[in-house]
């Protein structure tokens, strides 16, 4: 039986370990959690992460082509965590609150052209 | 306000134990698994990948099984609901199950399931992060299916669609699998010629890249391309090259094509009897496998043989194994006439030898 997880698994912490600065701080700045809570989140995107590169059509692909899924994910996760915690309120925050009323994907296609833009 | 609270779930297991855990879910009886679940870590992201992953290396040995494997899954994810994983990851196990079970069935030419199934795997990977990579495999898998089909235009006009995409992904593995389509269309449309190029180029690339299983499956619609052009050395060169590779991959689909294509060869070089045991032989590997729509396209092409060598009784005998498989899985749609002549003279035990090679006509070169 193949080991799924003999594949790049160098590759797939390395180009995680490059976007965490931009996850980092799309959580704690853009989604206003806790540090606490930014780390355990990113600790559920590098699992889920290692796994969507194993997927069948991922596990194909570049894993650096997986970056925009891997902020669209962390967007998603800190809006979901945000949402919860806020109960259904609004926050007194506004720049939350126009954060947390635009789509998860929107934010990390943004962020992943900032930091594009910013490395070249 | 409104968006999806995503769960928390606990730790998962890690791919070691995630694959372990596959290991003891197939060797488990399928109806005994769901009230086995939790033991079996069935829920486990982990252990799904590991699953999905078996289950595509043996859809080239044993579909019929995997088709079964996939079913199970898919049920058990989707009702009643279980949350999977984190963010995307029950949608993308409900169409990566679907996604095996519909290409099982297109294997196994069943074909309306194929076409559920094909549904299914979409409604799934368009929920997913990556979407794009998924549903361009999807899209594979549709096209496969609509050259089987027989629908050569629409396939022409889409695949350079799907190879584009393929690109712009990264996932040259199946830009390569995408020029199979292209070899075999040409094959469709009785161009041997242009498809032993294509299929030479695939070979080439293949071999570069260290793509064993392409390799080998290019190698086997070379020597159906040379068969349909008689040349005996290059297409028994190319089982020569096939065979090993299929072996030790256990591509059990593959083997049988080769027979299938050295009958061609064979029956070409006016060796009828050598070619039916071909042909035979083929019939072996595919029923074993389950493969009920290539044994009754062999029936006639093994009948149309018969006839050559005036054994029309046992033609006959063959033909009549045939038809009833034919209907079942509506294999011929664009051969209905052929179809009810064929039928109508079996029925007057005298077969209409030109509708007889209509109808075999239409399938063999769909084997390539």
């Amino acid at each position: 039986m193949e080991n799924p997880s003999s594949r790049r698994p160098d590759e797939v912490e390395s180009v995680f370990g490059r976007a965490l600065d931009v996850i980092h701080s799309a959580l704690v700045s853009y989604y206003r959690l806790t540090e606490e809570e930014a780390r355990g989140a990113e600790e559920d995107l590098f699992i889920w992460f290692q796994r969507l590169s194993r997927r069948g059509g991922a596990g194909q692909m570049p894993v650096k082509l997986l970056r925009v899924s891997l902020l669209s994910a962390a967007c998603q996760y800190g809006r979901s965590f945000q949402l919860w915690k806020l109960g259904g309120e609004q926050s007194a925050d506004r720049d939350l609150n126009d954060i947390l009323s635009r789509e998860p994907d929107e934010v990390a296609s943004d962020l992943d052209r900032r930091s594009e833009e910013e490395r070249s | 306000m409104s968006g999806r609270v995503l769960s928390f779930p606990r730790r998962p297991l890690s791919s070691e134990s995630g694959l372990k855990a596959a290991e003891r879910i197939l060797s488990t009886p399928i109806d005994e698994r769901t009230t086995k679940a939790r033991a079996l870590h069935l829920e486990d992201p982990e252990t799904l990948l590991a699953l999905c992953g078996v289950l595509r290396t043996r859809l080239n040995s044993s579909p019929a099984s995997v088709h079964d494997e996939a079913e199970f899954l898919y049920r058990f994810i989707e009702s009643p609901r279980r949350e999977i994983g984190l963010f995307d990851e029950r949608d993308y196990f409900l169409g990566e199950t679907a996604l095996l079970a519909g290409t099982a069935c297109r294997w196994l030419s069943r074909r309306e399931e194929a076409w559920f199934w094909f549904d299914r795997a979409e409604a799934g990977f368009r929920h997913t992060m990556n979407a794009p990579g998924e549903l361009s495999r999807l899209a594979y898998q549709r096209l496969a299916e609509r050259l089987e089909e027989r629908q050569l235009d629409l396939v022409i006009e889409l695949l350079p669609s799907l190879v584009e995409s393929f690109r712009k992904l990264g996932m040259y593995e199946d830009v390569l699998k995408c020029r199979f389509l292209e070899g075999l269309a040409h094959v469709e449309q009785d161009e041997p010629a242009a498809a032993i190029s294509v299929f030479n180029q695939i070979c080439r690339e293949a071999e570069e890249s260290g793509h064993d299983q392409l390799l080998a499956e290019a190698y086997v619609n070379l020597i159906h391309a040379h068969g349909m052009l008689g040349e005996a050395n290059e297409a028994i060169e190319a089982s020569r090259r096939a065979i090993p590779i299929l072996k030790r991959l256990d591509n059990r689909i593959a083997l049988g094509k080769v027979h299938w294509g050295l009958g061609i060869l064979l029956r070409e070089g006016g060796h009828f009897g050598e070619a039916i045991e071909s042909y035979r032989k083929a019939q072996e590997d595919f029923e074993a496998l389950g493969m009920r729509a290539d044994i009754a396209a062999l029936n006639l092409v093994v009948a149309d043989l018969l006839l050559e060598q005036g054994q029309d009784r046992e033609a006959l005998r063959e033909i009549s194994a045939a038809l009833p498989v034919i209907a079942e899985l509506k294999m011929a749609p664009e051969g209905m006439a052929a179809l009810s002549l064929v039928r109508e003279s079996v029925r007057r035990q005298e077969i209409n030898r030109q509708a007889l090679r209509e109808l075999h006509g239409y399938f063999q070169e769909l084997q390539a």
